[in-house]
């Protein structure tokens, strides 16, 4: 590599070296501040994301291909890239407080947020498979010990050793398909694999590659039938890990589907109808299974399977909408999910876990605003409008409709009614039924700032989503 | 461009809603609310007086760019059909917030807020001129009426909110993929004129028709997916069930006469006679189920869905008088049927009972209120000089006209409502006063003969001359009956 490929490498790749080499620093200030001094951690993570946004937004007019063709900067990554700023972010505020309660109060917990970034960074940035999954490595093992954080509590540690394992192994999968297509096609990168899937037919072969690659890349955003870790991880894990899960990770594993698939292996589209099935029972499980959950974050979580679902209909619309109603529905998401998230963190508090639904009861009549703000989020999530979930649907439906699979969307809206069902019935508690005892949430400005920034930007999408939508779009299309 | 009134109709009680917040008395949130609705009223009949009669043109229309990307416009209009409905809404939305004065006691600032957000959108539902817009007008309209129902509600409301709302979204979420499919077939855009041009292949006007069909049909609410309406009505507080009765199930017979018979002519006329059978199934079945009970909100609730059998037997007659007078029914139902709620309302806040049989001799001890629910009554039993006996007649006629047993079947249906109505008006009215029921009864005080009185006044106005609200619906109506048959005969 010549020097001058180097500093337009290094520039293209500028916002994931400010990540990293933040991080390394907090890792090693992390040894020298005292006890007592973690407010400075929440500021200091919080500013190295600001300045990796501005690094975004600076680099994000031209496409910057990079590192001999593993690396691109471009508009789609760059939309990515927000929607993990966002994430990452919103989780460093809610998770001050929140940290104090659980005593997991340690600077790694922010550095290894931190790192957990950069992988995801490299995943939507990727263009060869291998550094596809070097990114993906270096989020999922972050989010291994992060879902193991809260040592002392035994819900904790085996959701951490579940995903560990069953995380391995979705990861040996994906590498065996990487290993398959380089042995077939002889290159791991996206668009020399994208000649080489075109015009002849298809390798039997090559199909199962496929296979694998899908598997390993599914298990990562949840969708059955390598869902099984979720539930588990998702509870036991401490609630701003869980928060962060559902939105990032799961935004980086879509970015990385969307690259993936709608370049390269367009061509493999015999394995379409796979794609189509594996939505349909997604949403169709987690809205089914989400019915009879007691525990929120439980319930959040296959509410997040079935939202998983919902996008994975836009991967399969295909084409340029249906790519960008994905995008779109991941940034809707990252608002709504957190905002709920935030709620149920806010409650955690003296021995208050906040965790059951039924902890929720008359919260209305306590807390009126509050309640307000969990209706926004709740009715978005079951996507009934003017909020922003319901402009992530349509939108969705739209791109499923432009290219003919009317039943798909008929399909997909049927079982958006049942998870419907669920939002609602929480919305129920919270307005419908007496408290049960009195509770006072752990509201600290940073928490209260972040509510009202996630409801600002799901009733604000969702009554205007014009610029929203074209961001998407033209994110879409700038590769 | 002039003040736009229909913005401003829409977001009033949006801007109210938003003051109550402000307020800390309930007394104060109560009197607001009121004057609210009074200032919305006193737009809807600006609007109604700037109205022109002579054509069938969308007036007052706005149109702003929304999301460019996707051809969705906030666009707003109204024609003969639309500007009715947006009075009664209007004079329905004030006669809530009386009704709903000293019946609401907890969380006043809540409801109100709720009650002002419902009458926006139910506004916005008959302005919209998008289909994207008209959307979300439809579906937000779930949030409040979920509120309404589940928080303030009786002792099955948690229930009978549930079913309402699943009921609702289930159906409303085909029409969205019909409305989308719509959308693809129509050249990309969201506008109701623009797709009301259209001519579609036959083959997809009836998948959309049965689409569109089953939204409208669970809001009507049609046999057999009218079930949530009890319960809903009967959970519901008085001001809820008004909304409900008065405007909300008109939403799915505006739907049959906004989309389905201008945008899917062939398929209306193709399909007209299985809606006349289902008109006619609701009127009879509704009927009988009315006659049945005892408990006096579940009446007027399988009441409604005879008489909204006559709503869509006028409509899918297909000839003038049947449309006109189903059009004129949808007026007359929402003044009649939200008054028999506000009636039992009135009488369930003093007795806390809704069983008719705990009732009798009112006429004694309330005879001012009698005499209201006597008006009432006939009226909802089509007498002669009441408003209903003009849409009933011109639906009947429309309905020969279409299909004789159907009109067969209706007759019978009306027969039914004169039993029930009757035998209800006599057991609550007539007789020996019920003990227990005798000595908590005031009669109707001044407050409650204003919510009264307006809606006295249709009754009769349109019962002995209805030719001003003919007037506003027949350009509208004549061009839409000349859209259906015009398109069809013309294949």
């Amino acid at each position: 590599m010549t020097d001058a490929a180097l500093l337009q490498s290094i520039i293209a790749s500028l916002p994931e070296i400010v990540v990293v080499t933040g991080a390394c620093i907090l890792l090693i200030l992390g040894q020298l501040v005292r006890k007592g001094q973690e407010h400075f951690f929440v500021s200091a993570s919080v500013a190295i994301v600001l300045i990796a946004a501005l690094a975004t937004l600076l680099l994000a007019n031209e496409v910057r291909p990079a590192y001999s063709g593993m690396f691109i900067a471009d508009r789609f990554a760059v939309f990515f890239k927000l929607v993990f700023y966002l994430a990452t972010v919103l989780t460093f505020l809610l998770s001050r407080k929140y940290a104090d309660i659980e005593g997991i109060a340690s600077s790694e917990y922010y550095v290894l947020l931190l790192f957990a970034l950069f992988g995801m960074m490299i995943m939507a940035s990727a263009t060869d498979l291998l550094s596809i999954y070097v990114g993906l490595e270096l989020m999922v093992l972050c989010t291994y010990v992060l879902t193991g954080f809260m040592r002392r509590e035994q819900r904790s540690n085996e959701a951490a050793l579940k995903y560990v394992i069953l995380g391995a192994v979705s990861t040996g999968i994906f590498l065996y398909g990487v290993s398959l297509v380089y042995g077939l096609t002889g290159t791991t990168q996206l668009d020399a694999m994208a000649q080489a899937v075109t015009g002849a037919p298809l390798d039997p072969g090559l199909l199962l590659a496929v296979v694998f690659i899908v598997a390993g890349l599914v298990f990562k955003v949840g969708a059955v039938p390598f869902h099984m870790w979720l539930p588990d991880v998702y509870e036991g894990a401490p609630t701003t890990i869980t928060a962060f899960m559902s939105v990032g990770p799961k935004a980086a594993g879509f970015a990385v589907i969307l690259r993936v698939f709608l370049n390269p292996l367009v061509a493999a589209s015999d394995a379409w109808i796979i794609v189509a099935v594996i939505a349909v029972v997604t949403m169709a499980l987690g809205s089914f299974v989400a019915l009879v959950q007691d525990n929120f974050k439980r319930l959040l979580a296959y509410s997040s399977i079935a939202h998983a679902g919902f996008a994975i209909f836009g991967v399969v619309a295909g084409g340029q909408d249906g790519i960008a109603s994905v995008m779109l529905y991941m940034l809707i998401y990252a608002f709504m999910n957190l905002g709920i998230f935030g709620a149920v963190i806010m409650m955690r508090n003296g021995d208050f876990s906040g965790e059951v639904i039924d902890d929720y009861a008359g919260f209305a009549k306590s807390h009126p605003g509050l309640a307000l703000l969990m209706l926004l989020y709740l009715f978005s999530l079951a996507g009934i409008p003017p909020t922003a979930g319901f402009f992530a649907k349509f939108y969705v439906l739209v791109a499923l409709v432009e290219r003919g699979f009317v039943m798909l969307a008929v399909i997909a809206v049927l079982l958006s009614a049942v998870a419907a069902y669920f939002y609602i019935r929480i919305v129920m508690v919270i307005y419908m039924r007496e408290p049960e005892r009195a509770f006072e949430p752990a509201l600290t400005p940073m928490v209260r700032a972040t509510l009202a920034f996630t409801a600002l930007g799901t009733i604000g999408i969702g009554l205007f989503p014009a610029w929203f939508l074209g961001l998407a779009q033209q994110s879409a299309s700038g590769g | 461009m002039g003040i736009p009134l229909l913005s401003l109709i829409i977001f009033t009680p949006v801007a109210g809603a938003a003051v109550l917040m402000f307020l800390r008395s309930d007394d104060a949130v109560r009197w607001t609310a009121l004057i609210v609705t009074v200032l919305d009223l006193a737009l809807s009949i600006v609007l109604l007086a700037g109205f022109d009669t002579t054509t069938h043109e969308m007036q007052f229309t706005e149109k702003v760019p929304w999301v460019p990307a996707l051809g969705i416009t906030y666009a707003l209009g109204v024609d003969g059909i639309s500007a009715l409905f947006v009075f009664l809404t209007a004079l329905l939305g004030a006669v809530s917030v009386l009704a709903s004065w000293v019946a609401i006691e907890r969380k006043v600032t809540a409801f109100m807020a709720s009650l002002l957000a419902m009458q926006a959108l139910m506004l916005g539902v008959f302005l919209s001129l998008d289909l994207f817009l008209f959307y979300v007008f439809w579906e937000a309209m779930l949030i409040p009426m979920y509120l309404i129902i589940g928080v303030w509600g009786g002792e099955g409301r948690v229930y009978a909110a549930f079913k309402f709302f699943l009921y609702t979204l289930a159906g409303s979420l085909l029409f969205l993929v019909g409305v989308i499919v719509l959308y693809f077939q129509g050249g990309e855009t969201f506008d109701i004129l623009a797709l009301t041009a259209q001519d579609l292949p036959f083959r997809i006007q009836s998948w959309l028709f049965f689409a569109f069909l089953i939204a409208f049909a669970v809001k009507v609410p049609m046999v057999p997916v009218h079930t949530w309406l009890p319960d809903a009505h009967v959970q519901a507080p008085t001001a809820g069930s008004i909304i409900l009765a008065g405007v909300l199930l008109k939403m799915g017979a505006y739907g049959f006469l906004r989309f389905s018979l201008p945008m899917l002519p062939e398929a209306s006329v193709y399909f007209s006679p299985l809606m006349l059978a289902l008109s006619a199934l609701a009127i009879v079945y509704g009927g009988l189920l009315a006659l049945a009970q005892d408990d006096l909100k579940k009446l007027v609730a399988y009441s409604s869905i005879s008489h909204m059998g006559f709503v869509t037997m006028g409509i899918f007659a297909l000839n003038i008088r049947g449309l006109e007078g189903g059009i004129l029914q949808m007026f007359n139902h929402g003044v009649t049927t939200g008054a028999l709620f506000l009636f039992v309302g009135l009488i369930y806040e003093r007795t806390h009972t809704r069983s008719i049989a705990d009732y009798g001799g009112l006429m004694k001890v309330a005879p001012v209120y009698t005499v209201f629910l006597a008006l009432f009554t006939l009226s909802s039993m089509a007498l002669p000089g009441t408003n209903s006996f003009v849409g009933e007649l011109l639906v009947l006629s429309g309905g020969f006209a279409a299909n004789l047993a159907v009109g067969a079947a209706a007759v019978l249906g009306a027969t039914l409502g004169a039993a029930y109505l009757l035998g209800m008006y006599r057991r609550v009215a007539l007789g020996p006063a019920s003990v227990g029921a005798r000595s908590k009864i005031r009669d109707v005080n001044a407050r409650e003969m204003v919510a009264i009185l307006p809606l006295a006044v249709f009754v009769l106005w349109v019962g002995l001359y209805p030719k001003p609200f003919l007037a506003i619906i027949d350009a509208s109506v004549t061009h839409l009956l000349t859209e259906v048959h015009g398109r069809e005969s013309g294949q």
